[in-house]
């Protein structure tokens, strides 16, 4: 059998077997948490099936010759973007809606080129500062918010 | 066939009131803007703007949302035709002859046809699903859970194997989307795949979920892009050359209806709709026209064909999610979510109950469709600069609003933690090449799919010989499998005999 293994192929097999492991995991906690039919009725076949599968595209994955590279961007241009998102998202309850957006705006703007200093701090300035003056006005509960008023 | 009784009750509900009508517009203008620019979908678009219709009653809601997939229809073919990128799934074969009319100087042109040709599509399709949503309601009441459970499981193979290239991958992502949506308390009283959080107990949020995987997994593609279009040289719009774009399209009738019957009933399978309809409708009308050869390089018949069917296709999804309670796609998920939130089950229950309000969103889709052309013509000269807006403006701003909608509809963090947690896994879904659709419907219907089995296994006793008594229950379940391996039954078979 001959196997040729490429980066590509590495990242396609570790995401077969972290979807393979996370299926297990909430089969066996499902399991764990009762053995009864009712309990595992859809949990138990569908998880099977998965299983199955993915074994199936493991081993295809594992013998396929060297194919054409799929196109894919490049991780690292993209991880940026998403990290700066995640800690947007994570430090909203600190840094609230409001000065929260304000920082991601324009950190996004600086990271992807806008170098012109008036638009990127009057822009995010002008979009965190209105979105959160909207929601906050339209939404039934309080928003957290650090300068804002957290409900109008 | 139609109970004149519920039509009148349909007609009261849209025109006793005028405010059910001042969320169409802004509908229809946020459907063309996200159908314009190209990496933005339509349910990416209904997704962002769905916490808005808590402060909608149902019908409103429901009208918003149709309005925002009619827009999106016709909006997709702005950049497919100036640009020649499909500003969605479903105007892919509008570019084939679409962008030759552009480059020839007929842009205008071929706007006017694709408006007109898609304000056309909406009300055969409407007009089709008002006929025939009676014998549909009388023929889903006889559905019971087992059936519901069968069609359920087909729907998201369907969905999984039609989405993409790869079927194991396709039906991996509905199946797990399928195991997401069991998360948290199951009716046997147990809580599963909590991880101890008192958050997850209700389950994974499934609208910030679904924002996540549609809207901001595909903004992290775009991030690179620093303008969608850089070309702006024959870009220049005239209304006038429009207007007689939009009446030619009426010299294409058999073109028209054809297109729009493959829309009607392609769109109504789950997992097809308006991204297969268009190129099937496209391929039809080359087969049968004198000239072949002349589409791809400018044939006005090839972009009435395509626009057609993907707008016809619309009310063919509606079909399936208002008999059957169960998304085409991703557009209609969204507004099975939209149920969720007003506290209403499609399916054959809400048809047979609600059957004005059903009337009342096909009628209200004729007044859309009529809104489409005034608005159309008003702004599409402003739409086809939306695709020079730089991205690094466009994509920070619209995931900030999902995150802010995303809290709209939790109320607290768990909404965009959810929302950032489902656009790393609809990133690497895309990336991988799993189905980001089959996933979101699995997860919106695990809920759904676990009670059918659970209460047919009640009625049932444990007992398989209860199928046998569900022809029905039968006959969806050899569909599933012709769906699954019937392509490689016919190509054996073919082998065989031409041995």
């Amino acid at each position: 059998m001959n196997i040729s293994i490429s980066n590509h192929k590495i990242a396609d097999l570790l995401i077969l077997i972290v979807l393979f492991s996370l299926v297990s995991w909430y089969a066996y906690d499902a399991y764990s948490a009762s053995s009864h039919i009712v309990n595992l009725i859809l949990i138990l076949p569908v998880t099977a099936i998965v299983l199955v599968l993915c074994t199936v595209e493991f081993l295809s994955t594992l013998t396929a010759k060297a194919l054409v590279e799929p196109e894919r961007e490049a991780v690292a241009s993209v991880l940026p973007v998403i990290s700066l998102f995640v800690g947007y998202v994570l430090t909203l309850s600190w840094l609230g809606f409001d000065v929260g957006t304000f920082i991601f705006i324009s950190l996004f703007m600086w990271l992807h080129g806008e170098r012109r200093l008036v638009w990127v701090l009057g822009y995010s300035i002008a979009f965190a500062t209105s979105i959160s003056l909207f929601f906050a006005a339209m939404l039934p509960y309080p928003m957290p918010m650090l300068i804002l008023s957290t409900a109008y | 066939m139609i109970n004149i009784d519920d039509v009148y009750a349909g007609l009261s509900l849209l025109f006793s009131d005028f405010t059910p009508w001042l969320i169409v517009i802004p509908g229809i203008l946020i459907g063309l803007i996200f159908g314009a620019i190209p990496g933005l979908q339509i349910s990416m678009a209904m997704a962002i703007f769905l916490p808005l219709t808590l402060y909608m009653d149902f019908m409103q809601a429901m009208l918003f949302l149709t309005a925002i997939f009619t827009g999106g229809g016709y909006g997709g073919s702005i950049p497919a035709i100036l640009m020649n990128i499909p500003g969605t799934s479903s105007s892919i074969a509008t570019t084939f002859d679409g962008y030759p009319m552009s480059k020839m100087g007929r842009h205008n042109i071929a706007l006017g046809i694709g408006l007109g040709a898609s304000c056309i599509g909406v009300i055969i399709g409407y007009s089709l699903l008002f006929l025939l949503i009676s014998p549909i309601s009388e023929m889903v009441l006889k559905l019971g859970p087992a059936e519901m459970a069968a069609v359920i499981l087909w729907g998201i193979t369907l969905i999984a194997s039609l989405s993409g290239e790869n079927i194991n991958k396709g039906i991996i992502s509905g199946f797990i989307g399928l195991l997401i949506g069991t998360v948290g308390y199951s009716e046997a009283g147990v809580t599963r795949g909590t991880m101890g959080s008192i958050y997850l107990l209700d389950g994974i949020p499934a609208i910030p979920a679904m924002m996540g995987m549609f809207a901001a997994s595909e903004l992290f593609k775009l991030v690179n892009t620093k303008y969608l279009v850089k070309d702006e040289s024959l870009r220049k719009v005239s209304v006038k050359e429009i207007i007689a774009g939009f009446k030619l399209a009426f010299s294409y009738p058999w073109v028209l209806v054809r297109g729009s019957l493959i829309g009607v009933f392609v769109g109504s399978i789950p997992g097809v709709g308006s991204s297969v309809a268009n190129l099937l409708s496209y391929i039809q009308t080359k087969r049968k026209d004198k000239k072949p050869e002349s589409f791809g390089k400018g044939n006005p018949a090839g972009v009435v064909a395509s626009e057609a069917a993907n707008s016809t296709s619309e009310a063919g999804s509606m079909a399936t999610l208002l008999a059957l309670g169960i998304p085409g796609g991703g557009a209609t998920a969204v507004m099975l979510a939209a149920f969720a939130m007003h506290n209403i089950t499609g399916g054959p229950q809400f048809i047979r109950e609600q059957t004005d309000i059903v009337y009342a969103i096909v009628f209200a889709n004729f007044g859309q469709a009529f809104l489409l052309i005034l608005l159309g013509l008003m702004f599409i000269p402003i739409l086809a600069n939306v695709v020079k807006v730089p991205m690094n403006y466009l994509v920070p701003s619209v995931l900030s609003l999902s995150v802010f909608g995303a809290f709209g509809l939790t109320g607290d963090l768990t909404g965009p933690i959810t929302v950032m947690v489902f656009a790393l896994v609809g990133w690497i879904f895309k990336r991988f090449d799993y189905s980001v659709p089959a996933a979101v419907i699995g997860l919106l219907l695990g809920g759904m799919a676990e009670e059918s089995l659970i209460h047919s296994y009640q009625i049932s006793g444990g007992l398989w010989s209860y199928l046998l008594e569900r022809p029905v229950t039968i006959i969806i379940l050899v569909l599933l499998c012709l769906s699954l391996f019937g392509g490689k039954l016919v190509a054996m078979l073919s082998r065989k005999v031409a041995k």
